[in-house]
């Protein structure tokens, strides 16, 4: 079992106000200033949840596919992922693109969307997301 | 409604166990992050993992509904201080899942009374996106206490 931590405060209104996300439990990042209108117009330079959800995304898509592709005989050398979540307030996260390139020594185009869709499916925040409307995949060979 | 999208990065290099890969915050710029799985399912060892950062992502999606909810209700908060605890674990046959998020949030707000607090944190749950994701595959729970009120 992993438990994961984080503490964030907030002063003030939502739209005048800001936010910090203070400490992690790993120690690896924060502090980190958030407000609404970096959330909901230009970042500035400024974190978000949707970020946030979109690093969580692509870190778990590329650990499942990495031992994938191990279990599968083909060990990757280098795997390049990047999501993209989309959020529209008043209605919620509607969309995560994954997209993939990976180079993979002995592996051809077919079997390597196989393993990189087997990845999708079967990360636990894959299963986590599962309620988006819609998640898409690119994959291919670099 | 405008579409907001926000963009990483991650390039990960050699197997799973042995491997690593750094997460960077490419709409943002805000982090670059290295991970690994043994940092993942065991100690931590000061790098972040998938499921910090879902909760880093629930408190913060959670704290901003709880100030917009506390100022709809018409008590705007001075200071909100939310913690958010992921729990990932092995279900028997399936492997890892996210089984929770436990949000606990304290905070002060000048004319909100412990009901009318605990109340905007209702809606708040309600109303923050990643609430309302999460809960179709794990269980969240939300404790609200309003500080300074007897």
């Amino acid at each position: 079992m992993a438990d994961r931590t984080a503490n964030v405060t907030w002063s003030g209104s939502l739209i005048e106000g800001g936010g910090r996300i203070e400490s992690v439990g790993s120690g690896a990042f924060g502090p980190l200033e958030v407000t609404w209108a970096a959330r909901a117009e230009e970042s500035d330079g400024r974190t978000s949840p949707e970020e946030l959800i979109a690093a969580a995304h692509a870190a778990c898509f590329s650990m499942a596919l990495s031992s994938g592709l191990a279990k599968a005989g083909a060990p990757a050398d280098r795997l390049d992922t990047s999501a993209t979540v989309t959020f529209v307030p008043g209605t919620g996260i509607t969309k995560v693109a994954l997209r993939v390139r990976g180079s993979v020594p002995g592996m051809d185009e077919a079997a390597f969307g196989d393993a990189a869709q087997a990845a999708k499916e079967g990360c636990p925040v894959s299963q986590a997301l599962a309620a988006v409307p819609e998640i898409t995949l690119d994959a291919s060979l670099s | 409604m405008p579409r907001i999208v926000r963009e990483v990065d991650i390039a990960w290099e050699g197997t799973l166990s042995r491997g690593a890969g750094v997460v960077r915050a490419a709409s943002s710029g805000a982090f670059d992050l290295p991970v690994t799985i043994a940092s993942r399912v065991a100690e931590p060892e000061g790098k972040t993992s998938p499921e910090e950062l879902l909760a880093a992502a629930h408190a913060t999606c959670f704290v901003t509904s709880l100030a917009g909810e506390l100022a709809k209700a018409g008590t705007p908060p001075e200071h909100l201080d939310v913690h958010c605890l992921v729990t990932m674990d092995e279900v028997e046959g399936i492997g890892h899942r996210i089984v929770s998020s436990a949000l606990s949030a304290r905070g002060t707000a000048p004319g909100a009374d412990a009901a009318s607090f605990a109340q905007a944190a209702e809606a708040a749950d309600a109303g923050c996106p990643f609430s309302a994701l999460i809960k179709a595959s794990a269980t969240v729970t939300v404790e609200a206490t309003l500080e300074g009120s007897a």
